[in-house]
């Protein structure tokens, strides 16, 4: 009797990378979901013994997943899978009845204590087993927005955990999206992200084996209140403490992130000094389309929330288009490297 | 390989190097120590590396000694990563003269910080790192600039009237 494991995330990349560090001595039968609704649907229809479950999904993410199997009367165990290693995170998880967290991406040889010591499987004899997922074939490659997006969201987590413990705050994650945008569509995506008619920027330029990017962190100007009072500024907001809010927070919002993203590219980006583009200004005047020199970038956008704050942020990561190749190649390796 | 006596060289070289590059670097432990004043600093403050290197940096700027620097000095602690003073948020850390004093516009040495952290063998951050980039020009420039456009700005509504 082998056991049904299904394992749901929005990432191609992240649910094949999960499919193939799971033991090969393992006698399992594995089925993917794409979302949390998706999820819900398979499992209303068969039954599981274990469920493989991301947090930050489109449509229903981990958290209403949670929510709604505990009204199933045949529920798997959930197992959380995540980026996202907040502490409260992994408290909220287990108190919606999650029976045990693990973060992404994970290593064979984690999971596989996790595991056994879950007694969801038994030590096998090391006999010949065959694995269930075969290595993935050329035409299996992954595209280079699914890998990007996948190095974004463990980065997300990674400094939503950092920024939680320092802040004492619980940050929402969304899921970053990756597109390859001409210069006019970039204006139009920035108009879209923020609704208000003003917002200041920062931005700050990165470049590192090949690859060149520019970090920009876009607030509406109403943010301004609600980061004060995260940072624990009581005196009046004047323009000066204005920079100074933005400036902090852009630090504080893109070191970490940063350092997460480098770390799994292993490279050690050079930073420039973050610059203000703008205050109070409209967006469209942040992008000038006919200055541009540039014609087109992949852009990687995250937008920031805090729990009980008015505060709204959109992080976009520019890259150049000559970065792309050099990004994919590397890409490419972190899907090859987890055997 | 190297032996032992080229490794002092390149340390000699490389120390060399540091202290006469024209940055400021100033290296501070986690109870704000100073442990590295280069001679950009030295030159700078008038004060020796020597003397810096025995006390707090906030006994040697009792302006600085305020929640604000502590702050910034204590998240790049606790983050690990680095984070960034601008001039246009506080035009100097360090109460410096500018560097062309005679022929220059401002008198105070306008400066962009980065302070980061620096991680021991073991990984741990026992120790952060200043650096002190001189900005005078690009803030001078800056400050022209935007005060000819307002300028402009004000004579063509004059005009328009």
């Amino acid at each position: 009797m082998s056991t049904r494991v299904l394992i749901c995330d929005d990432s191609k990349l992240a649910r094949k990378q999960l499919a193939r560090v799971l033991p090969a001595d393992w006698d399992v039968e594995v089925e993917f979901a794409e979302d949390g609704q998706d999820a819900l649907d398979i499992l209303s229809s068969s039954a599981f013994d274990l469920l493989f479950l991301d947090l930050n999904m489109p449509v229903k993410d981990g958290y209403e997943t949670l929510e709604a199997l505990q009204s199933f009367e045949q529920a798997p165990a959930v197992i959380v899978v995540s980026g996202d290693v907040q502490p409260k995170a992994i408290q909220r998880v287990k108190d919606m009845g999650a029976i045990a967290f693990h973060k992404k991406p994970a290593s064979s040889e984690e999971l596989r204590s996790l595991l056994l010591s879950l007694g969801l499987m038994t030590d096998g004899d090391d006999k010949e087993s065959k694995p269930t997922i075969a290595a993935p074939t050329a035409a299996e490659q992954f595209t280079l927005n699914d890998c990007l997006q996948e190095v974004s969201n463990v980065a997300m987590g990674r400094a939503a955990s950092v920024l939680a413990d320092m802040l004492n705050v619980f940050i929402k994650l969304p899921v970053p999206t990756v597109n390859i945008l001409e210069v006019g569509e970039l204006q139009m995506a920035l108009d879209y992200s923020v609704k208000e008619d003003s917002c200041s920027a920062v931005s700050q330029g990165f470049v590192g084996s090949g690859i060149a990017f520019e970090t920009l962190l876009i607030f509406s100007d109403s943010s301004f209140p609600d980061m004060a009072k995260l940072l624990g500024v009581t005196e009046e907001i004047t323009r000066e403490l204005e920079t100074e809010l933005l400036m902090d927070v852009s630090s504080i919002l893109v070191g970490p992130f940063m350092a997460a993203i480098g770390k799994q590219l292993n490279i050690d980006f050079s930073h420039s000094h973050p610059m203000l583009l703008g205050q109070h200004v409209k967006i469209a005047d942040l992008i000038n389309v006919k200055k541009a020199t540039w014609k087109r970038t992949l852009a990687v956008e995250i937008v920031y929330e805090v729990e009980n704050y008015q505060i709204s942020c959109d992080l976009m990561l520019l890259f150049t288009e000559d970065s792309v190749p050099t990004l994919e190649n590397l890409l490419s390796f972190l899907v090859e490297e987890d055997e | 390989m190297s032996n032992n006596a080229d490794g002092l060289a390149d340390l000699h070289w490389m120390f060399d190097m540091l202290h006469h590059i024209d940055v400021g670097l100033v290296v501070l432990d986690s109870s704000y120590q100073v442990q590295l004043w280069n001679s950009f600093m030295e030159n700078h403050s008038g004060v020796s590396s020597s003397i810096a290197k025995e006390q707090s940096l906030l006994a040697l700027y009792p302006e600085l000694d305020t929640g604000w620097l502590r702050k910034k000095l204590d998240n790049v602690f606790c983050l690990k990563t680095p984070i960034f003073v601008s001039w246009e948020q506080r035009p100097f850390l360090f109460p410096f003269k500018s560097y062309r004093p005679i022929t220059g516009i401002a008198d105070k040495m306008y400066q962009n910080v980065a302070i980061r952290p620096l991680s021991s063998p073991d990984g741990s951050i026992k120790q952060v790192c200043l650096v002190v980039y001189d900005v005078t020009d690009v803030a001078t420039n800056k400050m022209a600039l935007s005060a000819a456009n307002h300028k402009l700005q004000r004579l063509s509504q004059a005009l328009s009237k």
